[in-house]
């Protein structure tokens, strides 16, 4: 999500409260006898407050199970998670008094230090890098469905290629892909046996290996400058017309290389969720059985 | 041929429409984290509830002072009041009284909201300012028709402390001793047989229990330690004031009550009655040891120029009398006088009275000083007005700015809460701790 204009109400209204509460607090700890402390009134206070915007931040997860349900727009829970789950930091500092002397409190601290950090990542991580996902990985595809195109891609190579050098004997499907679904059948183009012998080497040498593993960095096309290359020499060693079958076995070479992008820059974009994610339910856990062992206390 | 194409149905086709209901990679161990996580979290909080401690939900670090029950949580939270084990001021008054501050104050805070622990190691007494203000900071008497009999609005020593009472309200010293600081302090002063001397302050002033020599005086009637009269010091260490001056450890060397000039001895500085049976009695003695003495006629003594000529004695009983009336006139009108104030209710012949020297033993009965703790600073760098003093009843404690020098806010200043010269609890009060612990339930 991007943190632009429109987010200018929530940034007011979190930055109205920080001030409202940062003042309270700065009346309550000059004023207590005994310093600020969680247990006092306005102690408790803020922990409720803080608590309870730390479960709003964490109802966002619970949120996205139920996308059907009519409980508001997405991009509210989503701007509501960032800004009141920023806004709990304060809250929770100003309820313990900027202390945690105790082994539960030193470790939930610790733990939403964790977590506010990781989230401040990923709000920049998302702020930043949906751009950068559209410009460098036009052929996005669904992140789970990767290795289910991949496969097809594959295929569709092998079919491709079937269609210059005939199937492979014993090392690939021979058969057209999507010949089931009406798709048009092979049909072996009309070029020399010469050319049709290095093709057929070609494609099993550094095409069919890089399609393979496409993450792999030991192929030569792993690389999509060189993959260009090895095109551009293909298309001056072999006639005209294989050229149209090596244009398309290029750009499911390209699709490979925005597919190996795309995943990079997934683990970018949701690697930090590894750590915010995990530890916000630890955090929330932790965090209601302190409040209850401290009134007990 | 025609050139391979990307439209939006040959895209959907490529999507297995399954997919979601399996979870792969960043979600798959975003979950399995979230329990691994959760699980481990709640497994440290159940293993040390399977154990009977309470220690994960430990607010911090407790105060030295009790380190020895850090793990008998029930010591202090004995309240069982259903889930509750709250602090109770009970369980403080089973190892502490805490007498009550003033028969007036307004209402009573739990021990625990002064002194508050779990906050490290630190002194539970060093109480916060904010915790005295409650009260100080808007003084209000039990009886709202007379107002408070102490300042009313008092937060903090640094800009709302008043002056001290003695000097904010022009109190006079209430000595009756005729001291005059200056010409004591003056150089080349004349000191005992003569000499020349030049007096210092520790010479009089010392905190009690020093085993030292007084310079000018003898030790007699010294108590081994001294406890200022006033309840509220018997939190202090002993040499926290200063002796009482005393005529026989400060004053004698320098200011013998010599009576006659045949009798070595000096009078005793006690009640006339005694002084005079003393002399007497001395005078009786040297007479009776000395008969040839009683024709003689004396130089007249230059102590006493207006004094005429008696007439030679007859007897010895005329001798004591002519000797008593001189030894008299030297102690009451010339050595006695020249400190103290006297009367002569019975008439001028008869024996004097000596009015009480009403010395204030501490010039401020509700806090505390320590002179030991301050040992440190010359005397006249706070008690500076001393070296110009010339009457006794000039006030020569120091004022607030003096002390504000050094006690002020701030981690660059001497400790300047109320705790630092208040003490909250009216130990005078205290009562008697009945046993609570053994030492083996203790170190078990």
């Amino acid at each position: 999500m991007r943190i632009d204009r429109t987010q200018r109400p929530w940034i007011i209204v979190t930055i109205v409260l920080f001030v409202a509460s940062l003042a309270a607090y700065i009346v309550y700890a000059l004023e207590s006898p005994g310093g600020p402390s969680g247990g006092s009134a306005m102690g408790l206070t803020f922990g409720i407050a803080g608590y309870a915007m730390m479960l709003y931040a964490g109802l966002l997860g619970a949120r996205k199970r139920v996308p059907v349900w009519r409980l508001g727009r997405a991009q509210t829970w989503m701007r509501g998670h960032l800004w009141f789950g920023l806004l709990s930091l304060p809250m929770i500092l100003f309820h313990g008094g900027f202390a945690f002397r105790g082994p539960l409190t030193a470790v939930l601290m610790w733990l939403f230090f964790i977590v506010i950090a990781s989230g401040i990542v990923g709000a920049l991580v998302q702020h930043y890098i949906p751009r950068m996902m559209t410009r460098r990985v036009p052929m996005e595809t669904i992140y789970e469905e990767i290795p289910h195109v991949r496969r097809q891609l594959l295929d569709e190579a092998d079919q491709l290629a079937a269609t210059i050098c005939g199937p492979f004997d014993g090392e690939s499907p021979a058969e057209p892909v999507l010949a089931g679904q009406g798709a048009p059948t092979a049909t072996l183009v009309e070029i020399e046996q010469q050319d049709r012998a290095r093709f057929r080497e070609i494609y099993l040498q550094k095409v069919r290996p890089f399609l393979n593993d496409p993450e792999s960095q030991a192929t030569e096309l792993a690389s999509s400058r060189r993959s260009s290359e090895v095109f551009e020499s293909l298309r001056r060693l072999l006639s005209s017309p294989v050229h149209p079958v090596l244009n398309d076995l290029e750009n499911i070479c390209e699709e490979e290389h925005q597919l190996s992008r795309q995943i990079r820059i997934y683990h970018w974009l949701h690697g930090w969720l590894l750590v915010h994610v995990p530890l916000s339910i630890a955090l929330l856990v932790l965090g209601g059985v302190h409040a209850v062992m401290a009134l007990r206390y | 041929m025609a050139g391979r194409t990307r439209t939006t149905k040959k895209l959907a086709q490529r999507i297995n429409l399954d997919y979601f209901k399996t979870l792969h990679g960043i979600p798959r161990w975003r979950r399995i984290l979230s329990a691994v996580f959760t699980v481990a979290g709640l497994g440290w909080l159940g293993w040390h509830g399977l154990r009977g401690s309470p220690t994960p939900y430990n607010a911090g670090p407790i105060a030295n002072a009790h380190h020895l029950i850090a793990h008998k949580c029930v010591a202090c939270h004995a309240s069982k009041t259903g889930f509750q084990q709250s602090v109770t001021d009970q369980a403080c008054l089973g190892c502490h009284d805490g007498p009550i501050h003033h028969a007036e104050q307004t209402f009573s805070p739990a021990c625990s909201d002064c002194h508050v622990e779990h906050k490290g190691v630190l002194r539970l007494a060093a109480t916060s300012n904010q915790a005295c203000a409650q009260c100080h900071g808007n003084l209000a008497a039990k009886d709202k028709n007379s107002p408070p009999r102490f300042a009313a609005d008092i937060s903090d020593f640094d800009s709302k402390h008043p002056e001290f009472a003695p000097l904010r309200t022009g109190q006079k010293d209430p000595g009756t001793i005729k001291f005059n600081h200056q010409v004591h302090l003056k150089k080349e002063l004349r000191g005992p047989q003569g000499s020349i001397v030049q007096l210092k302050c520790d010479d009089c002033h010392r905190g009690a229990g020093f085993e030292e020599k007084w310079p000018f005086g003898e030790a007699e009637m010294t108590p081994a330690s001294f406890t200022p009269g006033t309840n509220l010091s018997t939190m202090l260490p002993s040499r926290a004031y200063m002796e009482p001056v005393n005529y026989m450890k400060h004053c004698s060397s320098c200011h013998p009550l010599q009576f006659d000039r045949r009798i070595p001895d000096a009078a005793p500085h006690k009640d006339p009655k005694i002084v005079y049976d003393f002399a007497l009695k001395k005078l009786t003695e040297y007479i009776a040891a000395h008969p040839d003495q009683i024709h003689t006629v004396d130089e007249p003594d230059k102590r006493l120029p207006s004094r005429p000529v008696p007439p030679i004695p007859r007897n010895s009983q005329e001798w004591i009398a002519n000797h008593m009336a001189d030894a008299q006139l030297l102690l009451w009108r010339k050595a006695c006088k020249e400190c103290h104030a006297m009367t002569y209710p019975n008439g001028p012949d008869a024996l004097p009275v000596i009015t009480k020297s009403a010395i204030p033993a501490r010039w401020l009965p509700h806090s505390n000083f320590d002179h030991e703790a301050h040992q440190m600073v010359a005397c006249n760098s706070c008690h500076a007005k001393v070296n110009k003093s010339q009457e006794t009843s000039d006030v020569l404690i120091p004022g607030i700015q003096t002390c504000r020098q050094c006690h002020r806010s701030g981690s660059n200043f001497a400790e300047a809460r109320c705790f630092e010269c208040h003490t909250y609890h009216d130990w005078s009060k205290q009562k008697r701790i009945n046993a609570t612990y053994t030492v083996p339930s203790l170190v078990e």
